[in-house]
């Protein structure tokens, strides 16, 4: 027996062999009988050592898993095996995929159309209330000369720019034609990033605040 | 150094096919398995069966192994989770009367003495092989006995001996294989051919 060879399966025995020899090794050791039997007799100095009373040192355990783990499948060609058999469920992935899919995008039509009688009287109100709310102040103004600019929804509160600005888009835009003035509008508003919100500012025709 | 690598890489032959790896582990561990499952059971013949059982278990299961943890923990719940359900199992088996046992209690007491290891008889040969390995042990030269000892009573690593005996790990890995060897070479006059596996595994 080589003394280096037992060298190293004395240090793999005590988990101190570098994985790369432990894998030599442990190819060696599966096969070779005598140094197997030589790992086993390691094992019994151990038991001896740690004094585990109670244990046959001599008891044919091995053995019988021996003959026991002969019988059984070996693990390596039952996994190929499994790997080899035909998979006839996958046939079903792509449309269980797009039955998914499918219902996911029911369930969101179906929780819109639930959402829809919640939006929609709001967002009607709210549509409603903003072209009518500058048609009765308009319609107001010809009493007083004045109108009111609509209040800014809160969540942007910096629509409105600087006041003596917007009296003159304003004023701008009831001299012009509709479209222009909308236009207009838009243009200033959306290149604008007034400072800091305002509330209501009243704008008489001829563009004087008050 | 990896710890469990010599483990991992009989773990991984046996994943791959390799049933003679397999056998190293069970070589390897059975004494402590056996050791184990006897907190559960008392008689030794039984911590056997309970042992081999959990083995074979075990063999099954490997393909799951993944290496997360030592191969000795993941084989010791088996083990552990195997005598629990044989305790129970047993306790829920119906008791066996013996209603002739007062008038032979001679031959139940033989028939005890025959599967229990601990009585002289079934204790010869594991008695020899441990007043064997005890007189190789005693026989050593100090710094092996001490290495010897170190790992295998104290479980110390190669490097922790190192820094006991304050000498290099080299020096660690000859002592305990040179403490190894003189032991086994007692030890073989004994088993003769492996631990008397080669009938078996004729």
């Amino acid at each position: 027996m080589n003394e280096e060879l037992d060298s190293q399966l004395s240090a793999m025995f005590d988990d101190e062999l570098p994985p790369q020899e432990c894998e030599l090794l442990a190819r060696r050791l599966s096969r070779d009988e005598a140094l197997k039997a030589r790992w086993g007799r390691y094992a019994v100095v151990g038991a001896v050592i740690r004094a585990e009373r109670g244990v046959r040192l001599n008891a044919p355990l091995a053995g019988r898993v021996n003959a026991a783990i002969s019988a059984e499948p070996t693990l390596g060609a039952v996994a190929a095996s499994r790997s080899a058999l035909p998979t006839p469920v996958r046939w079903w992935q792509p449309l269980a995929g797009a039955a998914v899919a499918a219902g996911v995008a029911a369930a969101s039509v179906l929780w819109l159309r639930a959402q829809a009688p919640a939006v929609l009287p709001l967002t009607a109100q709210h549509a409603a209330s903003a072209v009518a709310a500058p048609l009765l102040k308009a319609s107001a103004g010809l009493n007083d000369a004045s109108y009111v600019t609509p209040r800014m929804p809160a969540v942007r509160p910096m629509l409105v720019p600087s006041t003596q600005l917007a009296n003159y888009v304003v004023a701008h835009s009831m001299v012009s034609s509709p479209v222009a003035g909308r236009n207009l509008l838009s243009a200033f508003i959306s290149s604008e990033s007034p400072p800091t919100p305002v509330e209501d500012v009243r704008v008489n025709v001829a563009g004087d605040a008050k | 150094m990896s710890a469990d690598a010599s483990d991992l890489s009989l773990v991984r032959r046996v994943q791959r096919g390799d049933k003679g790896a397999f056998d190293a582990l069970v070589l390897k561990y059975q004494h402590k398995l056996v050791k184990l499952v006897m907190r559960y059971v008392r008689n030794p013949a039984e911590a056997e069966d309970i042992a081999q059982e959990a083995f074979i278990k075990a063999y099954r299961a490997l393909p799951q192994f993944r290496g997360d943890s030592a191969f000795y923990t993941w084989l010791y719940r088996i083990a552990i989770n195997t005598a629990k359900n044989a305790v129970v199992s047993r306790d829920r088996s119906p008791i066996e009367y013996d209603l002739d046992r007062n008038s032979s209690d001679e031959s139940y007491e033989m028939q005890g003495r025959m599967k229990d290891p601990e009585t002289p008889e079934g204790l010869v040969l594991t008695d020899e092989i441990r007043s064997t390995v005890n007189a190789a042990i005693d026989a050593l030269p100090e710094d092996l006995r001490t290495a010897i000892v170190l790992r295998e009573l104290e479980g110390l690593s190669y490097e922790e001996i190192a820094t006991a005996m304050d000498c290099p790990v080299g020096t660690v890995r000859s002592r305990i294989f040179r403490a190894r060897e003189a032991i086994d070479k007692r030890l073989r006059e004994i088993f003769e051919g492996g631990l008397g596996r080669a009938e078996e595994l004729g």
